[in-house]
């Protein structure tokens, strides 16, 4: 390669983002260095900034550079309903898409004894604790609906359980939009079985 | 260079999956004909990919895929019929069965066998009997089919094992007859009930002890991380009150 080391080591770098080949590495490097230099130097700013202090909110391990995240500090939300997650993506689509009021938290994972991921790893010590406090008063399971995360759901409720706590889980189903005879069987028998009354 | 071979519609069962790249993943297998695969599904961790739902443990499936070497190909995924809904305790004693395979199966060494009986297991351990006995006869059948088969019938002397005889099992000998002080103790009547296959929940703490050693042998240092679970979960029928998994 004819690129001088620098040039080729922020080409190898930008790799390491998801979807990102040597061609597209290669696109980001000259537009970063030949046409956006202010840019780049925001983005790199940015990312030294957030790698340092970027680590998790101390109640519901969402990331946040502070000891709490914006909607663990907020006194608008309803500390009474807990919504629990799988990543903090998660968080952010169910606040945009529904008018949840509640507060979340985020296992980062799911149990998955295969790969070695158990209670320690997802905070569920933390999780009961905070089922100890008393200010919890419902849960909501919002896992992802795979087998692990339905084996993740479980073991949270049978925790909520022991103290007491009503417990949901959000419904799986039909896309909105969507057309039944294009629904996967799965998909089709959890929508079949989780009926509700219509009136 | 290997050759290419391709299989047709293959039934077959996920053991585990994991991102394989940004979209792909590594998917594990049992498979009717081939034993343990390994393949690559590709694209199956897009958004849109209609595989996800299919390729989940405990789902029966029809498979196509194409090998050359260790690592294969998924090229079609067709469920065989719904899957095998299990809750609570039944999910993780699957998720055992799962890991037990994926420790002690190589991949590719065609064990027909193991596969009905894993098919089997799932269906009861759906269907509620007792789950610590159904482990124990898939454990057994599961050392039989890597030729490690336990001797269950015979002492070490020959002689055929009475029911009320007291044993000492001698792991890769087989049992003791009348054995003097302490080891591996059981009475013949749990032996003769995992020989014909149908022990029940009365004979499966010693037998459970027994497959715990046994298969220790061969699993190594390693703790099983399903078992750690177990104990955390309720079974759906509150029947079995202790841990049936195994290390």
């Amino acid at each position: 390669m004819s690129f001088s080391p620098a040039v080729q080591e922020l080409m190898e770098a930008l790799r390491c983002l998801p979807g990102v080949g040597p061609k597209s590495a290669q696109r980001m490097t000259f537009q970063l260095l030949q046409r956006d230099r202010a840019g780049a130097q925001r983005l790199a700013r940015a990312l030294s900034r957030a790698a340092e202090d970027v680590g998790e909110c101390v109640d519901c391990r969402t990331l946040a550079e502070s000891e709490y995240c914006p909607l663990c500090a907020s006194n608008e939300r309803d500390r009474a309903l807990l919504c629990i997650v799988e990543n903090p993506a998660d968080v952010h689509a169910l606040d945009e898409a529904t008018d949840y009021r509640g507060l979340f938290f985020v296992l980062k994972g799911r149990l998955s004894p295969l790969d070695g991921i158990g209670p320690a790893e997802l905070g569920l010590d933390r999780l009961e604790q905070r089922f100890a406090g008393g200010e919890v008063r419902e849960i909501i399971l919002a896992t992802n609906p795979t087998v692990e995360g339905e084996a993740t759901a479980q073991y949270v409720a049978e925790m909520a359980a022991e103290h007491g706590i009503g417990i949901s889980r959000i419904a799986h189903g039909v896309p909105v939009g969507g057309e039944l005879e294009h629904v996967d069987a799965g998909t089709l028998s959890h929508a079949f079985a989780g009926r509700r009354s219509y009136r | 260079m290997a050759s290419t071979e391709a299989f047709e519609d293959e039934a077959a069962y996920v053991l585990h999956r994991r991102a394989y790249g940004d979209t792909s993943a590594l998917v594990e297998l049992l498979t009717a004909t081939n034993g343990r695969v390994g393949l690559v599904a590709r694209g199956v961790q897009r958004r849109r990919s209609n595989q996800a739902a299919l390729l989940q443990p405990f789902q029966p499936l029809r498979i196509s895929w194409r090998s050359r070497g260790d690592l294969g190909t998924l090229t079609a995924t067709e469920p065989a019929s719904a899957a095998i809904a299990l809750t609570g305790r039944r999910m993780v004693a699957g998720f055992y069965a799962n890991e037990l395979m994926l420790r002690l199966l190589p991949r590719r060494q065609c064990q027909s066998l193991t596969f009905s009986r894993y098919a089997a297991l799932l269906e009861q351990l759906k269907s509620g009997g007792a789950i610590g006995p159904s482990l124990r006869v898939f454990e057994r059948d599961l050392l039989t089919d890597l030729g490690y088969g336990l001797m269950l019938k015979t002492d070490t002397d020959g002689n055929p094992v009475e029911a009320s005889t007291w044993y000492r099992y001698e792991l890769e000998r087989g049992p003791v007859a009348d054995p003097p002080g302490a080891g591996l103790r059981l009475p013949g009547q749990a032996l003769l009930a995992l020989a014909s296959g149908e022990p029940d929940t009365a004979d499966d703490p010693p037998l459970k002890r027994l497959m715990r050693s046994a298969l220790s042998l061969y699993l190594g240092e390693k703790p099983l991380k399903s078992r750690e679970l177990y104990a955390r979960y309720r079974d759906s029928r509150p029947v079995d009150g202790e841990d049936a998994t195994n290390e």
